[in-house]
């Protein structure tokens, strides 16, 4: 009984320390004020905060970063990483939003910060945060059955204009979310009436099963997830969202929408935020050191394993970025009357 | 086929290389341990070990985790039997039998009776998937939303035999566990519903947190409020682990049933142990000669859905091998992992990589007879758990339960919600609501109503679409069939009673 008591115990102890050991740095509140100009270091550990439980992209880009900072010696105070899951990143978002004007922490996030608030389910959006720097993309695709009659995006578009109700569109998140969104914006391109689009999102069993059995007929998806099945020839890849082909085996035989005549892109950007009220010196600190990251050798073979593209925008360019693209996502979301209030 | 046989034998060469073995053996014990704490699930096991996997050969890093795995899964039987505490849900229809039986003092034979169901349905689906696992893959995608829908809706027909008096309040049981269900972002059009505005409840409410609610802190409001009973005192002792020639007779059935059913809805990507544990104990109480004593305590109604659970873990290996699909959450983070170290588990691992593919499943043989010579002596030990003052027995249940649910989101919300969920299964106890048909609504609920949308919006609304799908008219037949056929006994009993009394 002893024996089990401490064994017990000592799980236990060892369960705390893997939850709470990134936690010693949050709620931090020793902003600098005096530092409007000038270097800025930090002072203690950093937190980043990943919006969303773990083994999730935004996760994954999170810790990556973190331990390349850490093995290349880019930054040397701790950083720890902690998961906020809840809400498509409405938890974790509201969360930074309470720590207003700390330096010391970050948090990573993608499209669902400009596409959450506009559904209407996150009070907190881009303009709340502090951008500091993007640093990869990955890319969507469209994939159908191998026997599926439609050999590229023409074809199935055009089989969408004449009877939109014989085809549905699969994806893994809900409508108005990103696979979803994306094949909007290629159909309604190519002039697809895009109300009439049949979306059904699959979140349990991962829409690749339905695709593979015939349930559904177009996967829309991220490209990683349809390589391993294009290779074993299960499926076919009628488009990928990037402006030009991807580099890599099975990857560069996916052709792009571009090159079948439809002129639109769609990029799945990943980059880091602070808090609102973020000191500028601070900014400029990270944005340096996201750069170097960007940039290093051990970052670009973790892109590699991952099938990441690079994309780094500094944090100027970044809001800019972001705005234009909100605004573009809000007039999709219109038409499709997905808007929250 | 000479290039399977080679596969088999260079998984073979993993497996029983030195540090395979090792690494089994870690895997099989940090598993079983922490699946056997109330509340701590393989889901919490293996976020743990994936720093550690970094850097490993990934054949031996898959090894590991799946050791985790099943050995979470395989343990996690001990804090249903003894404490009513299911962590994971693939073991919450182990308590329907396990905890009364070890309220009336065969705490002892309990376990050994979950330990050797879970031994046998881990080995024979191991040797299933062995066999089978290169002709899986196509019953792993076999089922569309349709089917689905189907087999959720046999699963629901298990209300009625979960049921202990009132039929009537069962079904306000499982309406209401519905109704949890709904709460949350709606997966079909994006809405949320039921959040009251709250962030917090945009992701829905976690299984653990209704699970822990209803089951374990119920359960410990019950035993605070009786604790002058005399009948408590049955429940300290443990009494025999030895199983008598007639039990093992009883677990020969469930075995050699439910280790092939079980296996069949494992390989199912979404379905899991959980699903096929409570179809496994329906099955079981329909075709038992005694359908009375299940949910008293019935050596069938433990072992039925160890077996079951144990087997499904090893079916959702096919769909991540075979396809690269995760069937599961705890298959998701491993694929997570996979990928991690460059590994892209989908059609092609078999042949690319078939050290990782057969090594892992030649691993399953050793983990499981590390897990059965690992908890059968240790029976008498975790048993003794019940022997601990009730005081402090209780509020190391809390404890655990709390760590449990922390441990999901890290968020103070979900622990009042816990208590909530503790306050209304205690009230439902005392006002003689059973929990199971609560819990299993939940549990179906949710993925019967995106199978049934899902279905609608294919087939443009038309209820033909169930019909016509082959799969799922044999999945409706045969639960029309598990919902009259009790209706259909209870009206032949009045009759016979009938005629007996005229």
């Amino acid at each position: 009984m002893k024996k089990f008591l401490s064994l017990s115990l000592f799980v236990m102890l060892a369960l705390f320390l893997a939850a709470c050991g990134n936690d010693d740095s949050s709620g931090d509140d020793t902003t600098d004020g005096d530092e409007t100009s000038g270097e800025w270091e930090p002072e203690q550990s950093i937190e980043i905060v990943a919006p969303a439980g773990a083994g999730g992209g935004w996760d994954t880009t999170a810790r990556m970063a973190a331990q390349v900072f850490q093995e290349e010696g880019i930054i040397s105070e701790d950083i720890g990483v902690v998961n906020k899951p809840g809400g498509g990143g409405a938890v974790g978002w509201a969360y930074i939003a309470n720590q207003e004007g700390s330096n010391h922490n970050l948090f990573v996030s993608s499209s669902p910060i400009l596409l959450v608030p506009l559904s209407g389910q996150s009070e907190y959006g881009h303009e709340d945060f502090t951008p500091i720097a993007n640093v990869i993309a990955d890319y969507g695709a469209f994939a159908v059955n191998a026997d599926a009659p439609w050999e590229d995006l023409n074809e199935l578009f055009e089989d969408m204009k004449e009877d939109p109700s014989s085809i549905t569109v699969v994806g893994t998140s809900s409508p108005g979310s990103m696979d979803h969104i994306q094949f909007v914006r290629f159909a309604k391109a190519a002039g697809v009436d895009i109300t009439k689009i049949k979306y059904v999102s699959a979140p349990d069993a991962d829409g690749i099963t339905q695709i593979l059995n015939g349930s559904a007929d177009v996967y829309s998806t991220g490209v990683a997830e349809v390589v391993e099945q294009a290779k074993a020839g299960n499926i076919r890849v009628l488009a990928v969202t990037s402006e030009e082909r991807l580099d890599g085996d099975t990857l560069s035989d996916f052709p792009t929408a571009k090159e079948q005549g439809i002129d639109e892109v769609f990029i799945n950007w990943r980059g880091f935020f602070g808090p609102p009220g973020m000191d500028q010196a601070a900014v400029d600190y990270y944005e340096a050191k996201f750069k170097e990251l960007s940039d290093s050798d051990a970052f670009a073979e973790i892109r590699a394993n991952y099938g990441w593209d690079e994309m780094y925008m500094g944090s100027e360019e970044y809001k800019q970025f972001l705005d234009e693209e909100k605004e573009s996502l809000e007039s999709i979301l219109e038409e499709l009357n997905l808007l929250g209030e | 086929m000479d290039g399977v046989l080679e596969g088999i034998v260079s998984g073979l060469q993993v497996a029983f290389s030195l540090q395979g073995i090792l690494f089994v053996l870690i895997g099989v014990f940090i598993g079983t341990f922490i699946g056997m704490l109330p509340g701590l699930g393989p889901i919490s096991a293996i976020a743990i070990m994936i720093p550690l996997t970094y850097g490993m050969d990934p054949a031996l890093a898959l090894v590991l985790m799946a050791g985790v795995y099943y050995g979470a899964v395989f343990g996690g039987s001990t804090s249903s039997i003894l404490l009513n505490a299911p962590g994971i849900s693939g073991t919450v229809a182990t308590s329907f039998d396990g905890y009364p039986m070890a309220q009336q003092g065969k705490a002892g034979k309990a376990l050994a009776v979950a330990a050797i169901s879970s031994f046998a349905g881990g080995t024979i689906s191991v040797i299933l998937l062995m066999i089978f696992a290169p002709v899986l893959a196509s019953v792993a995608i076999s089922f569309g939303p349709p089917a689905y829908f189907a087999l959720m809706l046999l699963g629901l027909t298990a209300i009625a035999s979960l049921s202990e008096g009132s039929t009537l309040k069962a079904l306000i049981s499982a309406v209401v566990g519905f109704m949890i269900v709904t709460i949350g972002i709606d997966p079909q059009t994006g809405t949320a519903r039921f959040t009251f505005g709250s962030a917090n409840l945009l992701d829905g409410i976690d299984f653990l947190v209704i699970a822990l609610g209803l089951f374990a802190l119920a359960e410990v409001g019950y035993l605070i409020i009786n604790r002058k009973q005399k009948g408590m005192k049955n429940a300290k002792e443990i009494g025999s682990l030895k199983l008598t020639k007639e039990d093992a007779k009883e677990m020969g059935g469930p075995i050699s049933r439910h280790s092939i059913l079980g296996f069949i809805i494992g390989i199912l990507p979404g379905a899991g142990a959980t699903i096929a544990s409570f179809i496994s104990y329906i099955t079981e109480k329909r075709i038992s000669k005694k359908p009375e004593e299940f949910g008293k305590g019935s050596v069938k109604g433990l072992a039925a859905p160890e077996v079951s659970n144990n087997a499904a873990t090893s079916g959702a290996f096919v769909p991540l091998l075979s396809l690269g699909i995760p069937g599961s959450g705890t298959t998701a983070v491993m694929l997570g992992a996979l990928l991690v170290m460059g590994i892209q588990p989908g059609p092609l691992l078999m042949t690319d990589r078939p050290e990782i593919f057969w090594g892992v499943i030649a691993s399953m043989y050793i983990g499981n007879i590390f897990l059965l010579i690992l908890n059968l002596p240790l029976i008498p030990y975790i048993a003794r758990v019940l022997t601990i003052p009730r005081p402090l027995l209780i509020s190391m249940v809390i404890m655990f339960s709390v760590i449990g649910v922390y441990s999901i989101s890290f968020n103070t919300f979900d622990l009042y919600l816990l208590l909530a969920f503790g306050v209304i299964g205690f009230l439902m106890r005392m006002f003689a609501f059973p929990a199971p048909p609560f819990i299993l609504a939940f549990i179906l609920g949710g993925m019967m109503e995106q199978a049934f949308r899902q279905s609608m919006t294919i087939s443009n609304g038309s209820l033909m679409i169930f019909i016509e799908n082959k799969i799922a008219l044999v999945l409706i037949i045969l639960s029309l069939l598990s919902f009259l056929y009790p209706i259909y006994q209870s009206y032949r009993n009045k009759k016979r009673a009938a005629r007996e009394v005229g």
